[in-house]
C-alpha cells in the first residue's frame, strides 16, 4: 500500500499498538456476539420457516406434520420440533388426516460445495414425487440449475426408487429410475442422484418398516 | 483469488466531491480495476451484481464512518490490521442481519456477503481515504465508491447474462431458439467481457481527450 507514512502520525510505542489493537478486537467481538445474540432467534426461526416452506411445497395440500427421529437401531421417536438436530424424517398428512407422504433431507458433495436438499417420498408408490434444493454454491448459471430448472425438476415428479437411481446424459432418459442430467451440469446432476440413491437405500427401509406407525401419526 | 492483495492504484486525479468521486472519476472497477474477486467471481447475473455491489456499500458506508472516527488513535504501524478487524466485524454484522431481516436476500447473497471482506476495494478505500479524511465525507466516499462499484458490476452481469442465458433479470429475451453462449457465464466469459468494457472506457476517454485538443487548435 502507500509507502508514506499519513503525516501527523508519530511512531508509537509497542504499548499504544497493542492497546489499541485489543480496544478495537474488544469492541469488535462484542459488535459481533451483540448482533449474534440479538439476531440467533429470529435466524433460527427463519430458518424453520424456510423448512416448513420447503416441506409444503414437496408435500401440497399438507396440513399437519409429524418430525421422526431415526435412531440407530432403525426406530422413530417423535420430536418435538423441526430444528431438532440428526436424522430424521417430516411425515405429512392433509386436513382429512390421510397420510400424503415423508419428507426426507439428504446432501451430497456437488461441484463447489455441500448440495444439500429435501425430497419427498411416497411409500405407497415407492416414488420419489418431490425434490427441493435447500442450499448449494454450484456455479451460477450452470450448477445452480440443479435449483429451479423446470426442466431438471420433471425427473423428480415419479422417480422410480425400486430400481437404483441413475443419471445419464441429457437427453437419454429411458426409465422412470433415470434422472435426466442439466446439460453443462453433469458433476452437479450427479451429485443430486448420488444423494438420492444413498438416502433413499438408507431411508426408505426405516419408513417402510415403520409405516403402519406413521400412517396412523404416532 | 480472494486474498487481500493489493495494488497500488494508478494516480488519476480525484473529484472533490466524494460521492461523484467514486461513481465515475475513480470508479473502482472500470478505473482503479480494484476488487477484481468479486467483479469477476459473481457477475454472471444481474440479480448477483446488483445484490453483491449493495452489500459492499453498506458495508463500506458503515465501516468508514468507524474507522474514520478513529482514525487519529489508529498508530500507523497497525492501521492496516485495525481497518481489516473493523469490516470482517461489518460484514459478520451485516451477514447476521440479512439472515435474520429477510429470507428471500439471505438466499440470493447468503453466499457472497464474507466475500465482501476480502475485496480489496474495501480496504484500499480504508487506507487512501477514510484513514485520513472526516467522517462524513469518508461515508459518502463509502457510499459513492459502492455505488459506482455496484454499477460497474452490474454492467458486467448484464453483458454476461444476457449473452450466456439469453435472460435479463431471469426474463427471456430470445426466442426458444437461442442458443446461449455459455461461456460468458463461465470464468473466461467474465475476463472477456471487464476487458471488453474497459476497452469500451479506454477508447471514450481517448476520443474526449482527442476532442478537447482539436477544440484548443
Amino acid at each position: 500500500m502507500s509507502p508514506v507514512p499519513p503525516p501527523g502520525r508519530p511512531q508509537a510505542p509497542g504499548f499504544r499498538m497493542v492497546r489499541l489493537l485489543g480496544t478495537v478486537s474488544l469492541v469488535c467481538g462484542i459488535l459481533i456476539v451483540g448482533t449474534n445474540l440479538a439476531t440467533s432467534n429470529r435466524i433460527r426461526q427463519n430458518q424453520e420457516i424456510i423448512m416448513r416452506n420447503s416441506v409444503a411445497e414437496l408435500l401440497p395440500g399438507i396440513r399437519k406434520q409429524i418430525v421422526y427421529g431415526v435412531e440407530a437401531s432403525g426406530e422413530l421417536k417423535i420430536l418435538p420440533g423441526i430444528e431438532a438436530e440428526g436424522k430424521r424424517l417430516i411425515a405429512g398428512y392433509d386436513a382429512g388426516g390421510k397420510f400424503l407422504g415423508v419428507v426426507i433431507e439428504a446432501s451430497e458433495r456437488g461441484y463447489a460445495d455441500v448440495i444439500s436438499a429435501m425430497y419427498a417420498y411416497s411409500p405407497e408408490k415407492r416414488e420419489i414425487v418431490g425434490f427441493k434444493v435447500i442450499d448449494m454454491r454450484e456455479t451460477p448459471g450452470l450448477g445452480d440449475k440443479v435449483r429451479g430448472d423446470p426442466e431438471f425438476a420433471k425427473n423428480f415428479q415419479g422417480l422410480d426408487t425400486r430400481h437404483p437411481i441413475t443419471v445419464v446424459k441429457h437427453g437419454t432418459k429411458k426409465s422412470a429410475s433415470e434422472i435426466d442430467a442439466i446439460s453443462g451440469a453433469t458433476i452437479s446432476s450427479r451429485a443430486v442422484g448420488r444423494m438420492l440413491e444413498k438416502s433413499v437405500e438408507d431411508m426408505t427401509p426405516v419408513v417402510l418398516k415403520n409405516l403402519d406407525r406413521i400412517e396412523r401419526g404416532n | 483469488m480472494s486474498e487481500v492483495s493489493c495494488h497500488t492504484p494508478p494516480t488519476i486525479t480525484a473529484d472533490s466531491n466524494p460521492f461523484r468521486n467514486g461513481l465515475w472519476r475513480q470508479n473502482p472497477v472500470f478505473v482503479m480495476v480494484l476488487g477484481m474477486c468479486p467483479t469477476l467471481a459473481i457477475t454472471n447475473s444481474v440479480r448477483n451484481a446488483v445484490s453483491m455491489g449493495l452489500a459492499t456499500t453498506f458495508v463500506m458506508v458503515c465501516s468508514y464512518g468507524l474507522i474514520s472516527m478513529i482514525r487519529r488513535l489508529i498508530p500507523k504501524q497497525v492501521r492496516i490490521a485495525t481497518y481489516i478487524a473493523v469490516l470482517a466485524t461489518a460484514v459478520t454484522v451485516v451477514d447476521y442481519l440479512v439472515k435474520a431481516i429477510s429470507i428471500p436476500i439471505y438466499v440470493a447473497l447468503g453466499a457472497y456477503i464474507p466475500l465482501i471482506v476480502s475485496n480489496c476495494l474495501t480496504l484500499e478505500r480504508a487506507e487512501a481515504y477514510a484513514g485520513k479524511q472526516p467522517v462524513i465525507k469518508s461515508m459518502l466516499d463509502g457510499l459513492g465508491m459502492g455505488f459506482g462499484f455496484t454499477i460497474a458490476l452490474t454492467m458486467l452481469g448484464a453483458v454476461r447474462e444476457v449473452l450466456g442465458a439469453g435472460t435479463f433479470l431471469g426474463v427471456h429475451l430470445f426466442g426458444a431458439n437461442f442458443e446461449p453462449w455459455v461461456l460468458f457465464l463461465l470464468p473466461p466469459g467474465g475476463f472477456i467481457s471487464l476487458a471488453m468494457w474497459l476497452l469500451f472506457f479506454a477508447w471514450w476517454k481517448e476520443r474526449g481527450a482527442k476532442r478537447e485538443l482539436a477544440k484548443a487548435a
